[in-house]
């Protein structure tokens, strides 16, 4: 059974990657949890289909934003048509943690906002 | 707005000319400060307060009707030892100035150009002082933040003299009678500004009476949460601005001045750390943060981990507010104002019947 928070979540929240904004980003999409209040945008920058650059921004709680931080990393360099099969299951896992149900949608909040950031580029 | 302009136009409206006395001075206790205003209509109305009432304010309006009838302006010194304030009803015991100016409100009038100029200046955020040498108070000098100036005071050397003591005003923002120049004149300074702004992180059941409250006192207010469900005008009727979107980065977009409060009533750290790692660093008058002493200790400890330096961190006010036994959302708000308004005064937020 995974730690209830991992170093790798505690290390990713204290010390989040990739935080800030991008200029000109090629995709941008900001979600929030209505009642909790996390918010996180996640901003991408391209050439060609693959992710150059990847940042977050965002308030929340320890799960969001270090899964925000990890999910940046995980997608820098990827194909962004790979993308689209990146599962809820990967980036769980990548948190290594003993994540509730209750708090699942906090770890997949930044992955929600990268999948609406890439049907928006997709339109 | 300010209450002045208020009163501007109510009488404009409603009166022709009027006298406007202005405590210019005062030595002693008193329980209103310099710059406080009353104005005395022809017609009869009188709006403000130089004192809080009583024997002095009608002697007040007695040389205001004055004033009035002669059509020029007075320097009104109330000289008051411990028993002549008995006797006249002024408890506070202390000697005070009021300059009485009438004013005419169907013509141009130096006195309303200034005020007009002064709200405009506001208007953009800045602030401005008017300088008014009070053994002429036709003589004004208009000085707004950032180097505009326009009247004279009489003379260059004096003008100059009175722009630097306006620095330094604005600076403190507040009004005082100075001697300056060569001859030790004494002129007024009346400082004006923006209102004083409460800026409220978080959208939850504290922060509703907290606005209601900081909206009657006077306060501009702002509301910001990452919950459009949370910050609504329905929860929030007198609120001036509602803002919604992540916390801290809209924490970044805000003005923070020696008159801008700040609560931060998420109790969540995920709003609380990067919100308060915006806001301390800007040193706004006042920081407070809803929460135990515990969650408080816990919070710096992050913020110092995160470069936020001691003397940012004793800014914070954690657990935010007085110890008067607030339980409820309102006697939490009222607990939470009185600390940030007596913080901003310089005083102690003791029982007044303690204070010497």
């Amino acid at each position: 059974m995974p730690a209830l928070y991992s170093d790798i979540l505690l290390d990713h929240f204290r010390h989040p990657r990739n935080y800030g904004s991008l200029d000109a980003p090629d995709i941008s999409n900001e979600q929030f949890n209505p009642l909790c209040g996390d918010r996180i945008r996640i901003e991408l920058k391209l050439e060609h289909s693959i992710v150059n650059q990847a940042r977050f921004k965002g308030d929340g709680c320890a799960i969001s934003t270090a899964a925000a931080s990890l999910l940046t990393e995980l997608v820098t360099g990827a194909d962004i048509t790979q993308l689209a099969n990146f599962s809820d299951a990967q980036l769980i896992a990548a948190l290594e943690s003993n994540i509730q149900p209750a708090r699942v949608q906090c770890a997949l909040l930044p992955l929600q906002a990268l999948r609406e950031g890439l049907k928006d580029y997709k339109l | 707005m300010e209450e002045l302009f208020e009163d501007i136009d109510r009488l404009t409206h409603a009166e022709k000319r009027v006298a406007m006395a202005t405590l210019v001075a005062t030595r002693g206790t008193s329980p209103k400060r310099e710059g406080a205003k009353m104005w005395v209509g022809e017609e009869g109305r009188i709006l403000g307060s130089v004192t809080i009432g009583g024997c002095v304010d009608a002697r007040v309006i007695a040389e205001s009707e004055q004033a009035l009838s002669s059509f020029k302006s007075r320097l009104v010194e109330m000289r008051l030892g411990d028993e002549d304030a008995w006797e006249i009803g002024f408890s506070c015991a202390g000697d005070l100035d009021v300059l009485i100016e009438p004013v005419d409100l169907t013509c141009p009038d130096n006195v309303l150009d200034c005020y007009r100029v002064v709200r405009s200046a506001i208007d953009y955020g800045k602030r401005a002082v008017i300088a008014t040498l009070l053994r002429d108070s036709s003589r004004k000098l208009l000085i707004i933040e950032g180097g505009e100036i326009s009247g004279s005071l009489g003379t260059p050397e004096l003008d100059r003299e009175a722009q630097t003591v306006a620095v330094e005003l604005i600076r403190r923002g507040v009004s005082s009678t100075v001697s300056i120049g060569p001859d030790s004149s004494s002129v007024f300074f009346e400082t004006h500004g923006p209102p004083p702004t409460l800026i409220v992180f978080g959208a939850g059941h504290v922060s509703m009476p907290l606005v209601s409250l900081a909206h009657d006192l006077g306060l501009k207010t702002i509301v910001v949460d990452g919950r459009p469900r949370f910050a609504t005008r329905e929860r929030f009727p007198d609120v001036d601005k509602l803002l919604i979107g992540i916390p801290s980065e809209i924490a970044e977009t805000l003005a923070y001045t020696s008159s801008t409060f700040v609560v931060l009533t998420a109790h969540d750290y995920k709003y609380d750390l990067p919100v308060l790692k915006v806001v301390l660093p800007a040193r706004p008058a006042y920081v407070g943060l809803l929460g135990s002493k515990r969650r408080g200790k816990a919070i710096k400890e992050f913020l110092q981990e995160a470069g936020i330096n001691e003397a940012l961190l004793d800014q914070l006010h954690v657990p935010t507010g007085l110890d008067i036994g607030a339980e409820t959302a309102a006697e939490i708000a009222l607990s939470i104002l009185a600390e940030a308004v007596a913080l901003k005064s310089g005083r102690s937020a003791t029982f007044l019947r303690d204070v010497k």
